[in-house]
């Protein structure tokens, strides 16, 4: 799960956490984000995606939001109040893109809500835009 | 009538011979007094008994002439009121037609109170079948009524309201409302209804309740739509002691618990299904972009592709047959192709094809058939899809290594083939037990084991219980595996089915 990636330059461009327990999706985005030259870890329920973050915090989380033991909104959450990772952006992928509100997002990380069916492509825009600019507060027309 | 009038005839006769014998005495007592002479004494005596007695045969001679009926006749005492002015004259004649016009009015004001008397009966008995009818209407209804009367007072309620409410309806007439309703809320609502005194407005609102009886045996609240009225006031406005507000409130309290319970299954239902939906077509979504974008950069990798986004396509084409045959069965419009089934040749046809997904997860998957012959009267095509989904589930909920065994035998006592599935898989937690045959219930923790679109068992009970009225169950113990079976009734053929 810890593999290295670097982009066709050869350039590690970011760390990152996929979390799904649609292991087709895991399997997409992961190979998506590789070959953009991110290093890319999965898990595939919340609990899972927690410690594999407050290990060894990413850069950013890509996470679903219907899992097992641990929801995608609560794993988000803990990871806000967790010192080692409550500085880290996500990307919340679900089937239920009405299901967050206002409060869900202000008491996580999370900057963009993408509906499925996604785009492979969309979402690596995105995660490139949020590490771009890191700061960038602002939700995406989609989460507000 | 006619025999007051001949009592009345009668006594004026003997007054009037009293009358003449008084006198024809007194006449004679004077004849007796100033007779000096013997025979003139006998003379008096003589006339005082033959003047009477003359009086009483002229009297008769009379009657025997006729003379009387027609005097009688002449004041009409016999048949019609009135009297006939045609034989009178004179201050008797004008005395006569006043006496007829006041008999003809006095008449004519009995016919008419006699009518009135008549319609008012008959009004009181439609008014009377009008109450029993809507009596019987108003207890007939499954939702409760309570009508209250302008002092807040129960004046009518039905077998509903008085089983939900919990009060005794033969002595609660009259009864204050805050005896007969416990719920504060409620009460309070009548009460605003009835003093807002708005008679053109019903108030519709939703209110949730303790249905009567306590203790143990309490159910849950239940969930009521409540349509409040006021009725018109009986009395006009302005009547002393009347008030001036509305008669009264009538309140109808329907049960709507189960109907919001299936409206949230349904929303449920949709929203689950929607999901479920979307997690399939994801995938697909996802590969087919990733070989547009040339994501997948060798030939292995581009065959792995189109082999997940065609098992995918096949597990979206797989859910919505399971939702649309549920849908079919549950709405009762499936339509069923009765042949002799023969259990055995279904499950080696079954084993056969899931033997690639078994072995890929070293479990061996085995048959345990006896040496007779097995059949019932069933869909084929549907006793497949129960079996099919049965071992699928062994297989993907049994860890690599585990056995899977599909068994069929014939129970007589229910004089049906009994089909079992036996695995060594995770087992089912108790309190997942009576979930598991229920739409898109999937045992978390299980989830990860493999996927589902959790209406496979709820199919395989629609298809067991609800077309062929047969059984399905499950033995099972975490950590142990567990045992799905189902039986489907067959017709006895000796020789046959043992």
């Amino acid at each position: 799960m810890n593999e290295q990636q670097t982009n066709d330059s050869g350039t590690l461009v970011g760390r990152l956490i996929v979390v799904d327990d649609e292991m087709h999706i895991v399997h997409v985005l992961a190979l998506k984000l590789r070959n953009a030259g991110y290093e890319v870890r999965t898990a595939a329920d919340g609990e899972e995606g927690f410690e594999l973050a407050t290990q060894n915090p990413p850069d950013l989380i890509i996470t679903d939001l219907q899992m097992p033991f641990l929801s995608g909104l609560e794993m988000c959450a803990k990871l806000r109040n967790h010192p080692s990772t409550s500085k880290v952006p996500a990307i919340m992928l679900t089937a239920r893109g009405h299901a967050l509100s206002r409060t869900d997002l202000d008491t996580t990380n999370i900057r963009l809500v993408l509906s499925k069916p996604f785009s492979p492509r969309q979402v690596l825009e995105e995660v490139e835009r949020i590490l771009g600019r890191p700061s960038a507060g602002a939700l995406s027309k989609e989460a507000a | 009538m006619t025999n007051t009038r001949s009592i009345l005839f009668g006594s004026a006769w003997v007054i009037a011979l009293a009358a003449l014998c008084t006198g024809s005495a007194w006449f004679a007592l004077r004849l007796v007094e100033n007779a000096h002479a013997e025979s003139w004494r006998w003379l008096a005596v003589g006339t005082m008994l033959a003047v009477p007695l003359a009086c009483a045969l002229a009297v008769q001679g009379l009657a025997r002439t006729g003379v009387v009926n027609r005097a009688r006749a002449a004041l009409a005492l016999e048949g019609s009121v009135g009297i006939n002015t045609g034989d009178c004259s004179g201050w008797f004649r004008t005395l006569a037609e006043a006496v007829n016009r006041r008999l003809a009015a006095e008449s004519q004001r009995t016919e008419q109170l006699t009518a009135r008397l008549r319609e008012a009966e008959i009004r009181l008995s439609i008014a009377e079948a009008e109450r029993r009818h809507t009596e019987t209407i108003l207890h007939s209804l499954r939702d409760a009524v309570i009508v209250t009367d302008p002092f807040n007072e129960l004046t009518l309620a039905n077998p509903s309201a008085a089983k939900l409410l919990g009060f005794d309806q033969a002595g609660s007439t009259h009864k204050p409302i805050e005896d007969i309703v416990k719920d504060d809320e409620l009460r309070r609502i009548i009460k605003e209804v009835r003093q807002s005194g708005m008679l053109s407005k019903q108030r519709h609102i939703e209110h949730t309740m303790q249905p009567a009886g306590s203790g143990p045996n309490a159910g849950p609240p239940a969930s009521f739509d409540v349509t409040i009225a006021c009725l018109p006031p009986r009395t006009p406005v302005g009547t002393p002691g009347a008030p001036k507000e509305v008669g009264g409130v009538v309140t109808i309290l329907r049960d709507i618990t189960r109907e919001k319970e299936i409206s949230q299954m349904k929303s449920d239902f949709v929203s689950q299904a929607s999901h479920e939906l979307r997690t399939p077509i994801a995938s697909i979504n996802a590969y087919v972009e990733m070989l547009l974008d040339a994501e997948a950069r060798d030939e292995a990798t581009k065959q792995e592709f189109y082999s997940i986004i065609k098992g995918e396509a096949e597990r979206l084409a797989r859910m919505i047959d399971n939702m649309l045959n549920i849908s079919r069965i549950e709405a009762g419009i499936v339509s069923v192709d009765r042949s002799e089934v023969d259990f055995a040749k279904v499950i080696r046809e079954v084993i056969e094809m899931m033997q690639p997904q078994a072995k890929a997860k070293n479990i061996m998957l085995l048959e345990r058939i006896g040496p007779l012959i097995y059949t019932a009267e069933a869909d084929r095509d549907m006793m497949h899809q129960v079996i099919l989904n049965l071992v699928s589930n062994a297989i993907k909920y049994t860890p690599e290594g585990g056995r899977a065994t599909v068994s069929v035998e014939t129970d007589d006592n229910s004089r049906s083939i009994l089909v079992s599935i036996q695995d060594t898989g995770l087992g089912i937690p108790p309190e997942a037990m009576d979930k598991v045959f229920g739409k898109f219930f999937r045992i978390e923790s299980y989830k990860r084991m493999a996927k589902g679109t959790g209406l496979g068992l709820n199919l395989v009970k629609h298809i067991v219980e609800t077309v062929h009225h047969g059984q399905v169950g499950v033995f099972s113990e975490v950590g142990m595996g567990s045992r799905f079976w189902f039986t489907v009734p067959f017709e006895f053929q000796s020789g046959r089915s043992g």
